[in-house]
């Protein structure tokens, strides 16, 4: 059991699937919405904007699910070699690795809610509009969408940049954490 | 040859004098469209079109009607462009959509409509359901009826496909009409 649950030197099963299950995801539905939004009107764009839209709302759903198991089940401490600042710094980054993809994924559905293309996901499921079709204002909710979605590119390049430094220059474990090899073995070593 | 005509305008003449007309027209109604995109709720509207529903001896008895799809508006400018070309409205080709009555039955305030609806040179017999009231001198008019727009050539090429766009359209009919012909 102690192995699905963080450690003091490691992350869980639970917490290392949603986060690779999430990253997998979100590198899917980057290129997805980018050549999406690309195509002409037509029924390509139709069918691939859904998919777009309903693997958003799959991750948004995953991205809570994150934030609700990171207060259920606390991560591994840093280790003490790092300095008190750049623990607030990181602490800050993660919240709004967080963050940043959440409202990314809201200002897309405010958008979609906007233009009165509302979301049936997968076809399975209709998803409520967050406001009613306005296409005044439908634009705004796009270049917001478009901006949030920048800045996360540029945040997961800073977040992958980051866990290259612990492996490669600072190799002090703390990127191995999030790797399967981590996973814990053996409870009253670990916990 | 005289007589025929005679005979011909003496029977038709009461039903010309007694009908009594209202006119429709988009500044005082709207045409709105539903249809499923992605399986998921999509509407949008006509602004231009126009109507006649005339009374013989207070009842309903013609209605005719007829609306200009260039004035598609979906509020998506990209798409309402779209939606003018050869595998939607096609309105180069075909610049009206109309609808021409052939029988009104009344019940109360409730008439069920049949006449042939023309959209991009397919016409077919079609049956509305429409409610009417009338207030100090206009007439109010509700109704929908719902088509198959593939029957209409509405959405051709990749478009046929009815599970990213269905095959139904509701189209809402509310209108306050001015008398006068």
């Amino acid at each position: 059991m102690t192995r699905f649950l963080n450690s003091q030197k490691a992350y869980g099963i639970i917490a290392q699937a949603l986060h690779w299950c999430v990253a997998l995801l979100i590198f899917m539905q980057l290129p997805l919405g980018l050549y999406a939004a690309n195509l002409p009107v037509s029924m390509a764009r139709l069918q691939w904007l859904s998919y777009h839209k309903s693997l958003g709302l799959t991750i948004l759903a995953l991205t809570l699910l994150r934030l609700v198991w990171r207060w259920v089940d606390a991560p591994p401490p840093l280790p003490g070699t790092i300095p008190p600042w750049e623990r607030r710094a990181a602490l800050a980054a993660h919240l709004a690795l967080y963050a940043v993809p959440v409202l990314a994924m809201l200002a897309g559905w405010l958008y979609a809610s906007a233009a009165g293309l509302s979301v049936n996901w997968f076809g399975l499921i209709l998803i409520p509009d967050l406001i009613a079709k306005n296409t005044a204002i439908a634009p705004l909710f796009k270049e917001l969408h478009h901006g949030l979605v920048g800045l996360l590119v540029v945040m997961l390049i800073g977040h992958i940049g980051a866990a290259a430094r612990h492996a490669l220059i600072l190799r002090d474990n703390v990127m191995q954490r999030m790797l399967p090899a981590a996973w814990p073995t053996n409870s009253r070593e670990n916990r | 040859m005289l007589r025929w005509i005679l005979l011909l305008s003496v029977s038709c003449a009461p039903a010309f004098a007694a009908e009594d007309c209202y006119t429709a027209s988009a500044a005082d109604g709207e045409v709105t469209f539903h249809v499923l995109q992605a399986g998921a709720p999509f509407i949008g509207n006509f602004r231009r079109f126009s109507g006649e529903v005339c009374f013989t001896q207070d009842r309903i008895t013609r209605i005719d009607a007829t609306l200009d799809p260039a004035s598609v508006d979906t509020g998506l400018p990209e798409l309402d462009a779209n939606l003018l070309k050869e595998d939607f409205f096609d309105v180069g080709k075909y610049p009206s959509v109309s609808f021409v009555s052939s029988s009104v039955q009344s019940q109360g305030g409730t008439y069920t409509v049949h006449g042939t609806l023309a959209i991009k040179n397919n016409k077919r017999e079609v049956e509305v359901v429409l409610h009417s009231q009338q207030a100090s001198g206009k007439l109010s008019i509700s109704g929908s009826i719902t088509l198959d727009r593939l029957q209409y050539g509405i959405g051709m090429g990749d478009w046929t496909n009815t599970k990213w766009l269905g095959a139904e359209v509701k189209v809402d009919i509310n209108a306050t009409l001015a008398r006068g012909k």
